[in-house]
């Protein structure tokens, strides 16, 4: 029974001139906006990876100087593009590209993309995760508003109980009419999108990223569902087709244009993050209390300088068998290193409650939900821009520490004429960067994923409910 | 007849409860959108604040070192001097270029949470200090503020378009349109009658409530006299702008009614149109823009960069004597120095620097020019971007005031350079007057006539379209079917 009230809906729907119009724009913008982001990807991975080749041959060809001069000179590191995020580019053009990886510094990445962009982008990028969030409930609402509300105006739905089919089968079979309707459009789609990413990257890593397509083509179809289930049960109890329309096309407003900003507000007044100045100046303060590396009459510098000639037992810096100022300077170092992960873990910390909190929101709106999701999954979002930032402060500090040591062990004290060259710049490896795994991703949406499935099953039992009770005329 | 008109249906819409709904939910987003607003001023502010009581205490403090180091008091830690003017220039004698919030800043907040609003100016190439940012969630940055321009361009539509959608579908379905148009009045006057009345209740609420919400949040509106003649101008040019907007969608409402479809046919289209004007086509222009004038790369900047200062410093005493070719003045006040020092390698390969990679940043400026001026003109393909960019500019808070501070820092950085670096090659100390004498940063707001121009051609690529889809509104009422 549900079958062929399905087969029904779905045939209606085809022959609907509405329908027929709506499903082509957003399909059109579907394959636009595949191919605009596959093109994105593919032009901003190929400068990332001849300039992180660039900066690799500027560290190898700097000539022979000082270790420390290196260290200063120090490299960059460019963040490579994701994958999926053809699909969805979440927080990319917010977040920094490039990271100048030098010595006494933590640097934050640098040249966000939307600053190079006009007002116009404020308005929101034209991606298939936009189409999939914004338009697509849009299409949905437009099918299924009228459901039982204007079958109940036209009086088809007092003779189609009449016959004695169960309101809940309805339900079911009005339900998968439409999802079948909107299964013409995604299913191309998605296979031009995997397509897409089939291309996409070379060297086929795209393989790698096959579970996370799979968790996003899979997360969506939960979001659409939602919509369908929440129409149905609108179109079941208000009176008439009209006022659903009115109801419904509230509810999507409300869902993807108030929501997202309303929960960002919240968010920052809940978990407030410090201003660019405090942070710079607590940070400087906190760094010059501890020892100086540079600084001879520095008191820290010349505690451990007492403490590493009683240790050898020497009366003099000269006597050493190497050269205090590696020492000095790697122990200015790493108490950096305290001072910036304290100040840079509190700042990222805060941005991470904040997006923790929206996830939460997501019980209010569950665009929220699959905004979140689906920006984790394509990896463009905070969270995957916080761990390349870790990955490249790693770095930073191995480079640093084997200048250090180099400069501990091959010269004496005093000695500022010491030069390395090419064979030292060798032994920093290649910065390589591996994405995380798709369970991290996922442990830490489980918020969203909560909020997703949780509306799935209080909207199904809703329809199921509304549908039962619903008045026949 | 017209006022007869307006009276009854000011008696129709209050017995209705949507007005009272729709006043309801203005009351709450506007009040919202203006706090919001408030609250970035003052955060902005704040900042502004704690920065500059920053330089004032630090130059105080250098001001009391200076009067021990010179009576002997107190020893400068090495290459630390305040007195040595390579190090003051480039260190410790910073100074800040602010620009302020402009008067009416809190009504949309634009671009001012993407970039940056002061700079720590410092004798160093411009690279070492122009990349700064505040400190923001790019989940925020992405999803926008809840600030009054988000409410006028998205939601104030949303409004009009509730109230008016059955202008006269719903007269028409139950039946009282066939009756009063036997009546002797045209129903032109009817039509007019009924979305004058609407216009009035919507931008009378509309407006009413963001000012009192912007004398209610007290973000000093009417501080100093100079600037609230300028403050009342902008305010002008606000309620405009919105009325001009507000215009556009009245005459959107009363073309789609003319063509006599049923109220939910009516309300579909009209959805369709604010989804078209509002979110798709700025996507679109957005699209059309970088696909067809692509920023250059950023990151080719980058290594351009580094490859120049590569070159600049391997070329070394080469460089230095180019550089005294190029500054005949300072061969003399360099006579009797060493022309090997640090100071005057680090500033030669400085300029060097700067000159290889200005074809750089030229050719990235134009490239963003471009764009800028494409999207300029194809704003006016929709409503919205028009309205927000207009509302941008009278906040202060658009691009063009951003690049406007940008050329003024250029501008306070040679000068800032040109006061130093003389005074490097002499090898003269400094003293408490040179500290008194320093250049500062003086803030030159943008002459109110190049905003207003902006903002007009705004308004009238509003209220053209406006009074186009309005005449042929009015125009197809004469075929408008009164009854089925």
């Amino acid at each position: 029974m549900i079958a062929v009230i399905a087969r029904k809906e779905f045939t209606e729907m085809l022959r609907d001139g509405r329908f027929r119009v709506a499903a082509a724009i957003v399909f059109t913008l579907l394959l636009v906006s595949l191919l605009m982001g596959w093109t994105h990807f593919r032009s901003v991975n190929a400068q990332h990876e001849t300039a992180q080749r660039t900066t690799r041959e500027q560290w190898l060809n700097q000539g022979n100087k000082g270790p420390h001069s290196a260290a200063h000179y120090g490299v960059y590191a460019f963040k490579p593009k994701m994958p999926l995020s053809l699909v969805d580019q979440g927080v990319d053009n917010y977040t920094g590209v490039a990271v100048w990886l030098e010595a006494h510094k933590q640097n934050d990445l640098a040249y966000r993309p939307a600053q190079d962009s006009t007002a116009v982008a404020r308005f929101g990028e034209l991606t298939a995760a936009t189409v999939l969030q914004i338009l697509l409930p849009l299409l949905i609402v437009l099918l299924t508003f009228a459901s039982f509300a204007g079958e109940r105006e036209q009086g088809t739905l007092r003779q189609v109980v009449s016959l004695g089919v169960k309101k809940r089968d309805l339900a079911f079979g009005k339900a998968l009419g439409t999802a079948g309707a909107l299964m013409l459009l995604l299913v191309p789609a998605t296979i031009i999108g995997v397509a897409a990413l089939a291309f996409a990257s070379d060297d086929g890593a795209w393989l790698a990223s096959a579970s996370r397509m799979f968790l996003i083509g899979a997360s969506y179809l939960l979001y659409f569902t939602i919509f369908i289930a929440v129409s149905l049960t609108v179109s079941s109890l208000v009176r008439s087709s009209r006022v659903a329309l009115v109801a419904l096309l509230a509810f999507w407003i409300v869902n993807s244009l108030i929501a997202p900003r309303a929960a960002a507000d919240a968010a920052k007044r809940v978990y407030p993050t410090p201003s660019a100045f405090e942070f710079t100046a607590a940070m400087e303060s906190d760094v010059g209390k501890g020892i100086n590396g540079h600084n001879q009459s520095n008191p820290q510098r010349q505690e451990l300088l007492r403490q590493t000639l009683a240790k050898y037992n020497v009366g003099r810096v000269e006597d050493l068998p190497f050269n205090f100022d590696g020492i000095a300077l790697q122990a200015a170092e790493e108490h950096g290193y305290t001072v910036f992960d304290e100040h840079y873990g509190e700042m990222w910390e805060g941005f991470e409650r904040q997006n923790k909190l929206q996830q939460v929101a997501s019980i209010v709106a569950p665009a929220l939900a699959i905004r979140s999701l689906s920006m984790g999954l394509a990896g463009s979002d905070f969270t995957q821009h916080r761990d390349f930032a870790n990955a490249a402060e790693s770095h930073r500090r191995s480079m640093i520490k084997l200048m250090n040591e180099d400069i501990t062990r091959n010269s004496r004290s005093g000695d500022t004429a010491y030069v390395a060259g090419r064979n030292l710049w060798e032994t920093l490896p290649r910065f390589e960067y591996r994405a995380p795994g798709v369970v991290r991703v996922l442990a830490n949406q489980m918020w969203s994923i909560g909020g997703l499935l949780g509306w799935v099953v209080m909207g199904v039992c809703a329809m199921l409910i509304a549908a039962t009770r619903m008045k026949v005329d | 007849m017209l006022t007869r008109i307006i009276q009854h249906e000011l008696r129709n819409l209050s017995r209705d409860r949507t007005l009272w709904i729709v006043t309801g939910l203005l009351a709450v987003i506007v009040g919202y959108g203006v706090f919001n607003g408030a609250s970035w001023v003052r955060f902005q502010k704040q900042t502004i604040n704690e920065v500059t009581a920053d330089e004032a205490q630090k130059f105080a403090a250098i001001r009391n070192n200076i009067v021990k180091f010179d009576d002997g008091s107190a020893q400068p830690a090495p290459n630390a001097d305040p007195r040595d003017p390579a190090f003051a220039g480039r260190n410790i004698g910073q100074r800040y270029a602010i620009m302020p919030p402009a008067p009416l800043a809190a009504l949309s907040i634009g671009q001012s949470d993407l970039y940056p609003y002061y700079f720590r100016v410092t004798t160093r190439s411009k690279q070492a200090f122009i990349n700064a940012a505040e400190i923001e969630n790019p989940n925020n940055l992405l999803a926008g503020r809840f600030d009054l321009a988000f409410v006028i361009v998205y939601l104030y539509p949303l409004l009009i378009l509730v109230l008016s959608y059955n202008l006269l579908s719903a007269e028409k379905e139950g039946g009282q349109l066939a009756m009063v148009g036997a009546q002797p009045v045209s129903l032109r006057t009817i039509v007019l009658g009924k979305v004058a009345l609407r216009a009035c209740v919507i931008l009378a609420l509309s407006i009413g409530f963001s000012l009192l919400g912007i004398l209610l949040s007290n973000i000093g509106f009417f501080s100093g006299s100079s600037d609230s003649s300028e403050a009342t101008l902008r305010l002008g040019m606000w309620v405009v702008v919105v009325t001009a907007y507000g215009a556009f969608w009245f005459a959107v409402a009363v073309a789609i009614n003319a063509l006599g479809r049923s109220s939910a046919t009516n309300a579909v289209v009209l959805s369709g149109m604010w989804l078209l004007f509002v979110l798709v086509v700025p996507s679109l222009v957005n699209l059309t823009a970088t696909t067809f004038y692509p920023v250059p790369s950023r990151v080719e900047l980058i290594n351009a960069i580094r490859d120049a200062s590569n070159e600049a410093t391997a070329e070394g005493s080469n460089l230095l004597s180019k550089y005294y070719e190029d500054h005949p003045e300072l061969i003399a006040e360099a006579k009797n120095q060493d022309p090997t020092g640090f100071a005057f390698r680090f500033y030669a390969t400085q300029e060097k620097v700067d000159r290889s990679i200005e074809p750089v940043l030229r050719r990235f400026d134009e490239q963003l020019t471009r764009q800028q001026t494409l999207v300029n003109g194809a704003r006016l393909l929709s409503p919205a971007i028009v309205t927000q960019e207009a509302l941008n500019d009278i906040a202060g808070t658009s691009v063009s005031r951003y690049r406007y501070f940008l050329k003024q820092v250029d501008g306070f950085h040679a000068s800032w350079k040109a006061f130093f670096v003389p005074k490097v090659f002499r090898q003269v100390k400094l003293n408490l007057s040179d500290y008194n004498r320093m250049p500062e940063f003086v803030w030159q707001e943008e002459a109110i006539g190049t905003v207003a121009n902006r903002v007009f051609v705004g308004v009238f690529g509003l209220l053209v379209p406006a009074l186009l889809v309005g005449a042929l509104g009015i125009f197809a009422i004469r075929r408008y079917p009164i009854s089925n």
